[in-house]
């Protein structure tokens, strides 16, 4: 632009585009998107595709829920958090264990199947006299495990954000604090003497709010509330990082000693947004879980938490779109490259993903760090120039 | 010509021959040994008693076999049955080897009813299994004399053991061997009926503060028909015993928590050093360290190396081949990936776990899963301080070399001109560079000497556990732990915050709480540290605090 300066018609009359008109080709994207999303479950529901399909990509929207929340707390604020997958699998547990409830009952105090087959028995116990734990009853109702499914992980993200932020732990101390806290967890559930089923995990899953999970129609409402929860937390949390607090967020990734001195308390919102995605994470769990129907501890592990923000870089951090699309991406690749193939006489064998994963971490942090959305966002710009 | 041939030949024939019938008729053990196969079942209780009474080292083999059913009577000589062939029709047949040595004596296998087997009843069994005890006491190997030592205290009835354990307790050459026949021999002595004897044993069992007999103690205090002065001995006795029991479980909790730590120090020493200077995470370090443990297993193979034919001294060059090995790596990936992370942390981290994850799998399509690995023979066993405090040598060794390449890379950094360079780079990259030093080449040192240091630590863990290619994310988290408390490039922070938090982990573990509840301790209490001194232990001072 040299030294000359134009007004905004003039930049217009020269090929820019402006703010609304890049926001409207965003917007034919992700109307795209949804159109796709909507297609699927009709094309399922006359027969032209399975239902495992439609049951996979509910799976992977979930997934999606997870990494925009993670992309509010790292894209935007600048905190990596390692223990997304934790509070994923918080919210995991809390739907599994309702559907404990509402499988097959075995013993004679009822006690879920689950629970029955790996109930680790105290010092005095003798089989018979299994009881159901006290954190198990509250899961027993529909509406308190949605509640507590979301709000369970979300305090806990706050406690952590909480005593983690007040004393500025930062950067890659926090990441390496939850990183521990997930492993912790981890190995928490892998008891069998904490009655979370321990390495098993919950599964005997056999109906949701009074139907059936084996029907067609269920998993089709279940991929539909998983769509819905999608578009529902897409839009607040736009609405959240367009806002006076999405600013604020923004100022403390890009320089949060310089907010300090302006006058605000970084940590209060670190905390409040750290919370808010533990909670989205957790209601990703509620749903990823009747789809996928189990949950074990395995979702604790530290290659998922890390995954999860590979999933996040690789679709592009600081964009809400972009964590949705890295996400479906890499489990779309991961759903395809971990099957076995041969093509033109050569085998792809399943273990490959391994390198395939461990060469797009590398990729993703070194040619793109940007993410697939910066090309989309270079290529919107290239058309604004040549029209 | 023809006629010495033949002379030669009968010569070696008969050699042949008289060697055959030395090897076990000649023996006055042989001869003694015919009696077993004897129909009369007092005879043979006596000829086991005139074998036990030679105390020959041989017995031991001998009466094992004899207590299994291996051994056979055959033309009138006992001889060991190697094992059983079974021909298409059924018919069992017997190939029969030499007593002693079980080389084979025939080269056809006998049929089984041309040979009698000697079959040992269950009173003689036992017997038999009490005569190896009482044989094992004049064993020539400590091993041996220790394990027989102690067995006899538990067995009933051993009174005539006394006056040999008595001997043993005062002149044999092992101390572990003394202390165990006097407590064995106060055991016999315990279970007498005399009540004075009962007494004196039970003190002397409190004074010698006797673990293994403490169950025998408890059980005779438990009975009604105990009198109240013997009561009390036994009390004191017990009373001292429990002592003893906590002592050891208190040092059982440190040496743990020590040796643990050990291993911590060592690998947070290469990521401390590698993250202060180049503000680098490196979640590799674990699968690092994991090529340090398969280059030590590679060793292990080049020299064939096995537990039955010990070639110990693979392990000396095995060391500078894993700290070549992981250096090795960590310069290719410092040349590929990590240069052009600097001072980007939280991408480091991603990319180098990738690049973890590739590691793994890489071994894992060479190597396999889960390789087996010996470590030499020098590094078996333990070393017993009292009866009871032991120190395993492989936790030894990898605490002294754990001190050693503390000391090593402390030297590095006061002693040479690359440890200036290294920390004048760690204190001020810009000037650093300003003033001459080629602080990329000393980035690329650093990193490889950090990722050395890696594989020293998988060298020395080879000795604890078994190699899998996902063994470095067992550590991982456990050393960035380190790093966060002992505090970032700092030596002495990590040396003390990783025995520190080795032995917090193994006191909490054994005293009130398992190991999860341990480790989630552990961590808030981390967490809580870092509130208290978010630096680490020795955060740095003055200006070098603002950044």
């Amino acid at each position: 632009m040299s030294n000359r300066v134009y007004t905004v018609d003039a930049l217009i009359k020269r090929g820019y585009r402006t703010k609304s008109t890049v926001g409207l080709l965003n917007g034919c994207v992700a109307a795209l998107f949804l159109v796709f999303a909507l297609m699927l479950p009709l094309l399922a529901f006359y027969g032209l595709v399975p239902i495992e399909t439609v049951n996979m990509a509910g799976r992977y929207l979930a997934f999606g829920i997870v990494a925009m929340g993670l992309d509010l707390i790292w894209g935007y604020t600048g905190i990596l958090s390692l223990c997304q997958s934790l509070f994923f699998a918080l919210g995991g547990y809390a739907m599994g264990m309702y559907l404990a409830h509402h499988g097959n009952l075995f013993g004679p105090n009822g006690i879920p199947e689950a629970l029955y087959v790996v109930y680790p028995y105290a010092i005095g116990e003798s089989k018979g006299m299994e009881v159901l734990p006290w954190f198990w009853m509250p899961f027993k109702s529909f509406n308190l495990t949605l509640l507590l499914g979301m709000l369970i992980p979300g305090l806990l993200a706050g406690v952590i954000g909480f005593f983690g932020f007040i004393s500025r732990v930062r950067g890659v101390y926090f990441a390496i604090l939850t990183q521990a806290l997930t492993v912790a967890a981890w190995m928490f559930f892998s008891q069998n003497n904490m009655k979370f089923c321990g390495t098993n995990g919950l599964t005997h899953f056999k109906t949701i709010a009074g139907h059936s999970l084996r029907e067609d129609p269920v998993k089709l409402a279940l991929y539909g509330a998983t769509l819905a929860s999608l578009v529902g937390v897409y839009v607040l949390c736009s609405l959240l990082v367009r806002s006076r607090f999405g600013r604020v967020l923004v100022a403390i990734r890009d320089s949060e000693v310089t907010l300090r001195f302006t006058g605000y308390q970084p940590f209060a919102y670190k905390t409040a947004i750290f919370a808010l995605s533990g909670a989205i994470a957790g209601l990703a769990g509620l749903l990823y879980t009747p789809q996928a129907s189990i949950v074990t501890p395995s979702y604790m592990e530290a290659r998922w938490s890390i995954l999860m923000v590979v999933w996040v870089a690789v679709g592009g951090r600081g964009s809400l779109g972009g964590a949705v699309l890295g996400a479906l991406l890499v489990n779309l690749l991961y759903n395809t490259l971990t099957s076995q193939h041969t093509v033109l006489g050569v085998t792809w064998k399943p273990d490959y993903w391994q390198f395939v994963v461990g060469l797009l971490f590398v990729f993703v942090v070194l040619v793109l760090p940007g993410g697939l959305v910066s090309l989309w966002k270079k290529y919107t710009e290239r058309i604004a120039v040549e029209t | 010509m023809c006629i010495r041939q033949i002379s030669r030949c009968v010569a070696a024939a008969s050699v042949f021959f008289m060697l055959a019938a030395t090897a076990s008729l000649g023996d006055p053990l042989a001869e003694l040994l015919r009696g077993l196969a004897q129909e009369d079942g007092e005879a043979r209780a006596a000829t086991l008693q005139s074998l036990v009474a030679t105390g020959d080292e041989r017995l031991e083999t001998i009466l094992e076999d004899y207590r299994r059913g291996s051994l056979y009577s055959w033309n009138d000589q006992i001889v060991f049955g190697i094992d059983l062939i079974e021909d298409d029709d059924l018919n069992e047949f017997v190939r029969i080897g030499d007593v002693f040595s079980h080389e084979p004596l025939l080269d056809a296998a006998i049929p089984l009813e041309d040979i009698l087997v000697l079959e040992p009843n269950g009173a003689e069994r036992r017997r038999v299994t009490r005569a190896k005890t009482l044989l094992g006491l004049s064993a020539r190997q400590k091993i041996r004399r220790r394990a027989a030592v102690r067995k006899i205290g538990t067995q009933t009835n051993r009174t005539a053991a006394l006056e040999k354990l008595q001997h043993l307790a005062e002149t044999d050459g092992d101390r572990i061997v003394r202390f165990a026949a006097a407590e064995s021999s106060a055991m016999i002595k315990f279970r007498s009926q005399d009540e004075t004897v009962q007494r004196e044993a039970a003190e002397a069992l409190g004074r010698l503060r006797s673990v293994r007999a403490r169950s025998l103690l408890e059980e005779a205090v438990r009975r009604e028909d105990v009198t109240a002065p013997l009561r009390d001995s036994i009390e004191t006795a017990l009373a001292r015993i429990r002592g003893r029991e906590r002592l050891i479980a208190t040092y059982d909790i440190v040496k743990s928590g020590i040796s643990s730590g050990s291993v911590l120090v060592l690998m947070a020493l290469g990521l401390a050093i590698i993250f202060g200077m180049m503000g680098v995470i490196n979640m590799a370090h674990g699968e690092m360290m994991m090529i340090g443990s398969y280059a030590t297993y590679a060793t292990q193979l080049l020299f064939k190396h096995t537990p039955e034919h010990p070639v110990n001294s693979y392990y000396i060059f095995a060391l500078p081949l894993a700290f070549c090995a992981s250096a090795l790596v960590a310069g290719l990936i410092e040349y590929l990936v990590v240069r052009r992370l600097y001072k980007r942390p939280l991408e480091s981290l991603l990319a180098t776990y990738g690049i973890g994850l590739i590691m793994i799998q890489t071994i894992r399509s060479i190597f396999g899963d889960n390789r087996p690995s010996n470590s030499p023979s020098w590094l078996q066993g333990a070393l017993e301080f009292l009866p009871g405090l032991t120190l395993p040598y492989n936790r030894l060794f990898i605490l002294m070399l754990c001190f050693a390449c503390v000391l090593g890379v402390s030297a590095l950094f006061r002693y040479t001109s690359l440890g200036l360079k290294m920390r004048a780079t760690l204190q001020n990259r810009d000037m650093a560079a300003a003033m001459g030093i080629n602080t990329r080449m000393v980035d690329s040192v650093t990193f490889m000497t950090g990722g050395g240091l890696a594989g020293v630590a998988g060298y020395a863990l080879t000795t604890i556990g078994g190699i899998t290619p996902d063994m470095g994310q067992n550590y991982i988290v456990d050393s960035f732990l380190v790093v966060v408390t002992g505090g970032v490039g700092n030596i002495a922070g990590v040396v003390c915050s990783g025995f520190g938090l080795g032995l917090l982990n193994k006191v909490l573990e054994g005293t009130l709480f398992g190991a999860v509840w341990a480790k989630i301790i552990m961590l808030l209490i981390v967490i809580a540290f870092i509130q208290y001194k978010p630096s680490g232990l020795f955060a740095p001072k003055g200006r070098l605090a603002d950044e």
